[in-house]
């Protein structure tokens, strides 16, 4: 298990040079510049190409990008051109935010998706397995950036249970945590009715049924056990997720995060923030599958020999 | 599996303590909560003499030289008065006493000594770029000497970028200022500040050096104010509804209905400082013809801009510049105003005759042109009315809608574009240099205009202008000069909004200043 460990993260690093080189050159090929962001009216052509020069935008690309990856390399980010502080100290400010926000969605919607995939299950081809695909389905497909304004007017404005917005109390995080997470809500709620569906069918349930086990024990005890595999495993491929599943949302409640960041970076082509940001969501996904692989292998040796 | 599930309970717990630790401010008593208006969110420093942003708390943390109020008129906030001489050359600045900063520092004659040269090789270097240098003339007066006459002088020193920092405390914190800390002289103090998100603010309670614009001439009367950054104009309209916050500083005009049906709401309106405006490219077919370029600005029927789209607040725009700037005040025969007949029978002269469907053409080409704006209900809808009302005139336009960063390097490509929707936001005459300059054609110069008279005109009111009066007449001749050339079609000039709890802020009824402001938040009470 750990020689194939070390494989899977020997493989990571190709992944990670091609990563950086898309990340880098990516944002420089979208139309735009973040002098056009700092320049002042008045400023003259000269003071506008001093400016350029500054900050290195005047180099050729391939240039900028090996001074960037050197820095890389030595854990520097480079500075903000627009945000004027380093990309690691507003990553660390940002990071523990999305982290909150991410993670408590990714838990929201594990455990509601499971109660509400095992609902389905256990009742299914019924009214209330219907009733529930179908709600499921119906919230995860509604926008997120509506369904955020949707939860503000009820529970905000109408209820008055939580802030409208803001990270300044911890029921600030209610509302964008349900919304986040239920998006998720329907990928783990149909993972599980289809795993535990297909457990159900297996011999040795047929055996607990005959040995005189009541059928809830039967479905939670066994079933649901056996058909959290796969679900463990979607989990996990899942974490990049919870970094980079909240952008909208963050701009809708006012929150801050690395989505926000992103946003507020892109649309003023503040390049070494959203070259930051998007190498840490990158670096996110590629731990996520990672751990996804790892996953696997700790329960399917057969996954380990593939790679051996 | 047990190993797996624990180390999904282990993850699952780390995750809950980050949760903690991004929550773990508590909540704080707040006397008044302000949400900044949405192009200031992320505003990310309050280093006063290098940022390029600057957020809409920043004149509560320090005090000008001068200050205008919305007339265009200026005030002494720390220099209690000014004179030039004839020629332009030097201006002598009385310094107000008694001045303090939040340190402690004393603010008098030394200080601007030391503030002044700080801008050399910053972005703003180009507001102070015109002064030799500063003469102290005794403890409470300086004497700043021109290279070249600048009589835009007093316009620059009120610039929210020209606040006075307190010297020691921007030296020893260098390039930490701005973020870690902010020292100025101005009525709160800075306890706090996350770059988009919020910005706390106490009372500094020995203000008393307000500027006429303010009735109370002591310290604020709210003792704690929290700045909250909000992008979602949404979310900030909820928050004020719910009580969250106590005022927006700026409320999209889409808003106003919803929040004039608010009992506990109030609404003010103040004049704004920008222009809706169409620019054309006048080296491109077929914008290269007058005539072209005269009929479309003629299409455009401001009236109804303003009273379908913006509810009747504003007022139209008919040349380049807001209606308080002396330059706006043109020989009216250069205002440019809606006239469809004129704009048809220009295009009939022109060559552009009426053909299937009410499209004109030539030599059996259609008049079909490229219509850009950038994205933003405001600018859509516009746009779209634009379009159709060159089509009443028998001009088809295809809107194209980019983001604010790509638009301008698409201008930059100098030929792509043929006509534009755009706004800019400025108080000053020399905006007229800053879009029809040929020096910056594509962008800013979307235009394209580059002419020599144009460029002679331009080099006098910027560079050869001594006093105020003259600058005023030579701007005002530039500014004939580019209607009559018909570079752009003036649409609109839009009002600013605020809105607050009526319930618990009392709010002057006249607000002083181009916005809401240090001298205007210095008169605003709590009631509960």
């Amino acid at each position: 298990m750990f020689s194939f460990a070390i494989r899977r993260l020997l493989l990571l690093i190709p992944v990670f040079l091609v990563v950086s080189m898309i990340i880098f050159m990516i944002i420089h090929l979208v139309p735009g510049d973040p002098i056009d962001n700092i320049v002042q009216i008045g400023s003259s052509p000269e003071q506008i190409a001093q400016l350029s020069a500054k900050y290195g935008l005047d180099r050729p690309l391939l240039t900028q990008y090996a001074i960037w990856f050197r820095r890389l390399l030595a854990g520097d980010l480079g500075d903000a051109i627009i945000l004027r502080q380093p990309v690691t100290s507003l990553i660390a400010q940002n990071l523990p935010h999305s982290l909150a926000l991410g993670g408590l969605a990714l838990i929201f919607s594990t455990m509601v998706g499971i109660g509400a995939g095992a609902l389905a299950a256990i009742f299914r081809e019924s009214a209330l397995d219907r009733a529930v695909m179908t709600l499921i389905l119906a919230g995860s497909t509604v926008p997120s950036f509506w369904l955020g304004l949707l939860m503000i007017l009820i529970f905000a404005v109408q209820l008055g249970w939580f802030p409208v917005s803001g990270a300044r109390s911890w029921q600030a995080l209610v509302l964008p945590v349900m919304t986040v997470g239920l998006g998720g809500v329907a990928l783990v709620a149909r993972v599980t009715r289809v795993a535990m569906i297909d457990i159900a069918r297996k011999d040795f349930v047929l055996m607990l049924h005959a040995k005189g086990l009541s059928r809830a024990r039967i479905q939670l005890a066994h079933v649901l056990r056996h058909a959290l595999v796969p679900v463990v495993t979607i989990l996990s491929l899942r974490i990049g997720w919870i970094l980079g599943g909240a952008v909208t949302i963050e701009f809708v409640f006012a929150r801050p995060g690395l989505g926000s960041l992103l946003i507020t970076s892109l649309n003023q082509r503040d390049y070494p923030v959203v070259q930051g940001c998007l190498l840490m969501l990158a670096i996110a996904v590629m731990l996520g599958t990672l751990l996804g692989d790892l996953v696997q292998a700790a329960m399917d040796p057969r996954v380990r020999d593939s790679v051996a | 599996m047990t190993s797996i599930m624990n180390g999904f309970l282990i993850s699952g717990a780390a995750l809950v303590s980050a949760a903690v630790m991004a929550i773990a401010t508590p909540a704080m008593a707040q006397d008044a909560t302000f949400v900044l208006a949405a192009r200031d969110v992320g505003a990310p420093t309050y280093n006063i003499i290098k940022a390029t942003r600057l957020n809409g708390a920043t004149t509560l943390l320090f005090d000008r030289l001068v200050i205008q109020d919305v007339d265009q008129s200026f005030h002494g906030q720390l220099a209690t008065s000014w004179d030039s001489t004839p020629d332009g050359m030097s201006w002598t600045f009385k310094l107000r006493r008694g001045v303090k900063f939040h340190n402690g520092e004393n603010f008098d004659a030394t200080t601007i000594v030391w503030w002044l040269p700080k801008f050399k090789g910053t972005e703003n270097a180009f507001m102070t770029e015109a002064i030799e240098r500063v003469d102290v003339i005794d403890s409470h007066t300086v004497k700043l000497v021109m290279k070249s006459p600048d009589p835009n002088m007093l316009f620059n020193l009120a610039s929210v970028f020209m606040g006075v920092p307190a010297p020691k405390a921007y030296d020893e914190l260098g390039d930490k200022f701005g973020v870690a800390g902010a020292v100025g002289s101005g009525p709160f103090k800075l306890e706090s500040f996350t770059v988009g998100q919020q910005t706390i603010l106490v009372r500094n309670d020995d203000y008393a050096w307000a500027s006429d614009l303010s009735k109370n001439q002591g310290p604020a009367k709210i003792k704690r104010l929290t700045m909250r950054e909000i992008a979602e104009d949404s979310t900030a309209f909820l928050e004020l509804k719910t009580g969250g916050v106590d005022m927006l500083l700026n409320v999209p005009t889409d808003f106003l209905p919803r929040l004039k049906a608010e009992k506990d709401m109030q609404v003010v309106t103040l004049p704004g400082i920008e222009v809706f405006y169409m620019p054309m490219n006048t080296t491109v077919e077929p914008f290269t013809d007058i005539k072209v370029r005269a009929a479309a600005a003629h299409a455009i029927n401001q009236k109804e801009i303003m009273a379908n789209l913006f509810g009747g607040l504003g007022a139209v725009a008919n040349n380049f510049l807001i209606d308080s700037l002396l330059e706006s005040k043109v020989d009216p025969k250069f205002n440019i105003g809606y006239d469809p007949d004129k704009a048809r029978k220009l295009l009939d002269e022109a060559g552009w005759s009426v053909g299937a469907g009410g499209i004109r053409a030539k030599a059996g080409k259609p008049l079909q042109v490229k219509l850009w704006t950038q994205n933003g209900t405001e600018f859509k809808r516009v746009t779209e009315v634009v379009q159709a009302q060159l089509r009443a005139v028998g001009i088809t336009a295809d809107i194209t809608v980019f983001d604010a960063s790509t638009i301008n390097a698409q201008y930059r490509k100098k030929t792509e574009h043929q006509l534009a929707v755009r706004v800019y936001s400025w108080a000053n005459a020399d905006i007229l240099d800053w879009f029809f300059a040929g020096t910056r054609l594509g962008y800013p110069n979307v235009s394209m205009w580059n002419d020599p008279k144009a460029e002679e005109l331009n080099h006098k009111a910027m560079k050869l202008s001594r006093t105020w009066d003259e600058r005023v007449a030579n701007f005002k001749s530039y500014h004939e000069y580019i209607l009559s050339q018909y570079a752009f079609a003036p649409i609109y000039q839009p009002v600013q909004n605020f809105a607050y709890s009526n319930k618990r802020l009392a709010v002057p009824e006249k607000i002083r200043g181009a916005r809401v402001q240090s001298q205007s938040i210095l008169d605003i009470e709590v009631r509960k």
